[in-house]
This record gives C-alpha cells, sequence and structure tokens, in this order.
C-alpha cells in the first residue's frame, strides 16, 4: 500500500512514527480500550472516528501516559513509551490537544505558548504560530480564557504547532466549531504536515473534516477497531457512517 | 491608636510570614501541610543553636531555611510522595511527621522553654510611640518575602511551571512539566519558609517543643481563605489579624486567639471563596 501523494517521502528505515501494540486500557476495573494495535507512518495522519463512549479519547490518553496501560505496548519512533510518564511522553515529541480543559484561562496567550516551547528559541516558535493563525501575535497579552471558543481552538492548535512536536495527538478539535473555522484548521494541519512532515492522530466525530485531513482512517466500536480504510477509497464515507449510524 | 496600629501591621506581618508557606504546598499540592507547624519549631530552634553557638543572630534565619528546607526534602520524598493521589493520607502522614519532630526536638533539647537573642533589640521610637524594634523589622521582613516570591512566580519559568501546575497538574503534564519535581520544590521551599517563620518569631516569645502548634491553626485558617494567592494572604492576614488584635485588646486575649478561626469560619459559611477574587 503506498502514501497518498500529499506525503512527504518516508525516512530511509521505516519504523512507524507511532507504534502501538495490543494495548488495553482504561478506567479503575473498567477497560475501554481492548487490545487496540496501529501504527502511524511518518508524516503519516489518521483519523480514528467512532460515537461517543467508543474509547477513542481513552485511547489517546492511554498513549500519553494519563491512564494506565493494562497491557500493550506503545513505541515513539521505535522508543518504548509504554511505561513513561506524561511529560517524559511530550518531552520525546509529541504533541497532545486535549478535548476539554486544555488550556490554561487564566494565563495570557503568551503563556499558554511559552510553558508547551521547551526549546529556547521562542521567536522560532512564535514565527510558527504566526504562519499558522497571525492574529495570535496580536493577542499575546490577552487571557486565555477571554478568547471566543473558535480561538481558543486555533490557540491548541498553535500550541502544539509551536513545540514542533513530531507527532501530535488531537481529540476533537472541531467539536462545536463554525465551518469556517473548521476549514481553516483543515488548512493549517495540511500545511503543518506538508512544511514539517508532522505524524498526526486525529479522533473525529466530523467526517467530512476527518476525510478531507487524513490519509488513513478506522472507526473504533466498543474499544476495538471495527473498520478501517484510506480516506482515497469511494466507500470511505458509506462505511464510516454505517458505523456511527449503527 | 498608634499603638494599636503598629500591633496590626505587625501581627498581619507576621502571620503572613507563618502562613506563605503553608499556602504554596496548598496551592501546588492541594494538601495542608500539617507538618508546618514542626518545622516552624525546627526553625524556632535553629535560631536557639545559632544563639547557643555565640554567632551572629541574623544567621538565624539561614539556618533555619537550610534545617527546614533539607526536613522538607526528605518529607515529600518519603511520606508525601508515595501518597500521591490519596490527599487525605497524605495530610494525616504530615501531621503524624509534625509529632516525630515534636518529639525528637524534645529528646535533643529538653521541654524546658529557652530563649533566643534577637536580631535587633530594644525598641524603636515611631510616631511617639516607643516599639518593639523587631517587630516593626518583621513588617519589612514580610514585604520582602512576599515580594520575592511574587517576582519567582510571574517572573520566571519555574514560577510559570508551578502557576501551570497550581491550575491544571494534567494539562501542564501532557506539555512536558515535571509536575513531580515542581511538587518537590514547592514542598522543599514550603517548609524552608516555615523554618523561617520560626526563627523570625522567636525572638518575640520562646521556644519550645510544641512552639509551632498553635501558630498552624491560624495559619491554616488562613490559607483556607485565601486561595493559592499571596495578594489575597497578605488581605486576610491585615483583616484577621487585625480583627484579633482588636479582640484581645478591647475584649479578652482568651477570644483574640480564637478571632482568626471564628471569623474565617463565619466568612467561608458567607463567601466560599473568602478573600480570593472568583
Amino acid at each position: 500500500m503506498t502514501a497518498p501523494a500529499t506525503n512527504p517521502p518516508a525516512s530511509a528505515n521505516d519504523t512507524p512514527a507511532l507504534a502501538v501494540e495490543n494495548l488495553s486500557s482504561g478506567y479503575a476495573g473498567a477497560v475501554v480500550v481492548r487490545e487496540v494495535s496501529l501504527a502511524l507512518q511518518p508524516g503519516e495522519i489518521r483519523a480514528v472516528l467512532g460515537k461517543n463512549g467508543m474509547g477513542k479519547s481513552t485511547l489517546l490518553k492511554a498513549v500519553m501516559g494519563f491512564l494506565p496501560k493494562m497491557g500493550g505496548v506503545v513505541r515513539f519512533e521505535g522508543t518504548d513509551a509504554t511505561r513513561l510518564p506524561p511529560h517524559r511522553i511530550a518531552r520525546l515529541g509529541i504533541g497532545y490537544v486535549a478535548q476539554e480543559k486544555a488550556l490554561f484561562q487564566d494565563l495570557t496567550v503568551e503563556e499558554n505558548l511559552r510553558l508547551a516551547v521547551r526549546a529556547p528559541d521562542f521567536a522560532a516558535a512564535l514565527a510558527e504560530v504566526e504562519t499558522a493563525f497571525p492574529f495570535l501575535l496580536k493577542r499575546l497579552r490577552q487571557r486565555a480564557g477571554t478568547l471566543s471558543g473558535g480561538e481558543q481552538k486555533m490557540l491548541l492548535m498553535a500550541r502544539a504547532l509551536a513545540t514542533g512536536a513530531r507527532l501530535l495527538l488531537v481529540d476533537e478539535i472541531t467539536e462545536g466549531l463554525q465551518p469556517s473555522v473548521i476549514d481553516r484548521l483543515a488548512g493549517v494541519i495540511r500545511d503543518a504536515r506538508a512544511r514539517h512532515g508532522t505524524t498526526m492522530l486525529l479522533v473525529e466525530q466530523h467526517l467530512p473534516f476527518a476525510l478531507a485531513v487524513a490519509d488513513r482512517w478506522a472507526v473504533l466500536d466498543r474499544g476495538e477497531f471495527a473498520d478501517a480504510g484510506a480516506t482515497t477509497e469511494p466507500d470511505a464515507h458509506a462505511r464510516i457512517l454505517r458505523h456511527l449510524s449503527v | 491608636m498608634i499603638a494599636q496600629g503598629l500591633d496590626i501591621v505587625t501581627t498581619a506581618a507576621i502571620l503572613y510570614a507563618v502562613a506563605t508557606g503553608l499556602l504554596l504546598v496548598f496551592g501546588v499540592m492541594k494538601i495542608i501541610n500539617f507538618a508546618h507547624g514542626g518545622l516552624m519549631t525546627l526553625g524556632g530552634y535553629a535560631a536557639l543553636v545559632t544563639t547557643q553557638m555565640g554567632l551572629n543572630p541574623w544567621l538565624a534565619i539561614p539556618a533555619a531555611a537550610l534545617f527546614g528546607g533539607v526536613a522538607g526534602m526528605a518529607i515529600e520524598r518519603f511520606a508525601v510522595r508515595p501518597l500521591y493521589g490519596r490527599p487525605l493520607d497524605a495530610i494525616l502522614a504530615t501531621w503524624g511527621l509534625s509529632i516525630i519532630l515534636g518529639q525528637l526536638i524534645t529528646i535533643g533539647f529538653g521541654r524546658g522553654v529557652q530563649f533566643t537573642r534577637s536580631p535587633l533589640e530594644g525598641t524603636l521610637d515611631l510616631l511617639g510611640e516607643s516599639y518593639s524594634a523587631w517587630r516593626l523589622a518583621l513588617v519589612p521582613i514580610a514585604v520582602v518575602l512576599g515580594l520575592g516570591l511574587t517576582a519567582l512566580l510571574q517572573g520566571t519559568r519555574l514560577g510559570l511551571e508551578t502557576r501551570a501546575v497550581i491550575m491544571n497538574e494534567d494539562l501542564a503534564r501532557g506539555l512536558g512539566i515535571n509536575s513531580g519535581l515542581v511538587r518537590f520544590l514547592t514542598f522543599t521551599l514550603g517548609s524552608a519558609l516555615a523554618a523561617v517563620a520560626g526563627a523570625l518569631i522567636t525572638p518575640l516569645s520562646s521556644v519550645d517543643p510544641n512552639m509551632g502548634v498553635p501558630w498552624l491553626v491560624n495559619a491554616f485558617m488562613l490559607v483556607l481563605v485565601s486561595g493559592a494567592s499571596l495578594f489575597s494572604l497578605a488581605l486576610s492576614c491585615l483583616v484577621l489579624g487585625g480583627a484579633q488584635v482588636l479582640v484581645s485588646t478591647y475584649l479578652s486575649p482568651v477570644l483574640g486567639g480564637l478571632t482568626i478561626a471564628v471569623l474565617a469560619a463565619v466568612l467561608l459559611r458567607i463567601r466560599p471563596q473568602g478573600f480570593a477574587r472568583d
């Protein structure tokens, strides 16, 4: 299977950017994700879809180290990240965009960015923000909590990109957004991948966005992958809908 | 009148010095460090040892910070950290350690009440009043303490990370911030501040193995009405400390000793966020 033409050339070795093998996770006494496996090639964008409560967010939280891994292995660019705490996983070069409470509301836009950017060169990080969402540079002193809902989501994406993370785990960035903002985010995501070869795992409910942005899709049903394919296949839309509507 | 004004301001300064360490630990770790009183006692004895060795009494402050900081490191590492996620147990553990600390001090120094030398002896004439020089000196010391901590929190990378952990620890971790290290450093600093407070108050009273305990209750109530804000803490120290002075003067010193706890409880009933802004 060849990667879509929009992909940058894969690195010489074919180590996946993210490899999840037989991962099980959940909350005390309740297994939510069951022996899930997936491999993302460098520069690949994968959309994970599924109805509410099927384990999409749990999968991201488990990969990120926020939830205990009851079994399985997680590797990032070949490095075993299974037992690492969240801050060590983040420092490997993984950016996590949570669905809720993902900004420090009482801190300024700039402080939110500074917290995520560990590199000494903050100017370079700001340049990245300017490329994606120029309006944020005029709002650096504004409290993040006073931005509109759409602006907050754009700040979230900008913060993840500013870190230079090589893998982004994004949890329903489109939730509750106007179509114009969703289009803007889709453009930024594709542009970031084209320029940096960033690998992304997007948990989504918004089907048109997922199909427009991702190379491949997978449907999570009761904690297991029920179906998967390439977004370029003509029946992708119909197959995903079947799982979402049941 | 002037004497009362000075009493209020100096009392607020003392309370502020005593409560800041407790406030920082509460903000970051969401637990009340009940070893705070024991650490204050430790600082008092650091001042006593400084006096007994015939050293400059100002050296009591860095000595207390050193002993308190080292004790805090040990408490965080071996008692608080293993109880991460079990805040009530962590609080009980610090209470138990406070008792152990008091007993160790009793074994080492005996039960007796002892006195330390004051860095500033005698009185100062201020606005026609002759007032204790050391009590007055505590006001600028408390101000410097507050400004220093504010500069640390608002002006440094570590301070920004600390504020991030106070607001949302999981989010901070997801951005690569080592919140475990922030907790450790905060507890160490909070413990050092407790011991410094102990050294600061000993010239006003005396040193005994339980000297820190009565302060703990007031500091605890002040922190509860102040949230995690150093500014709110200054405000509550002034208001509640002022009320304590007035009640002690016009009603009775016994009631004065209860004033802060009672008023704080009433305030929390009416306005759960206390002196914090939102």
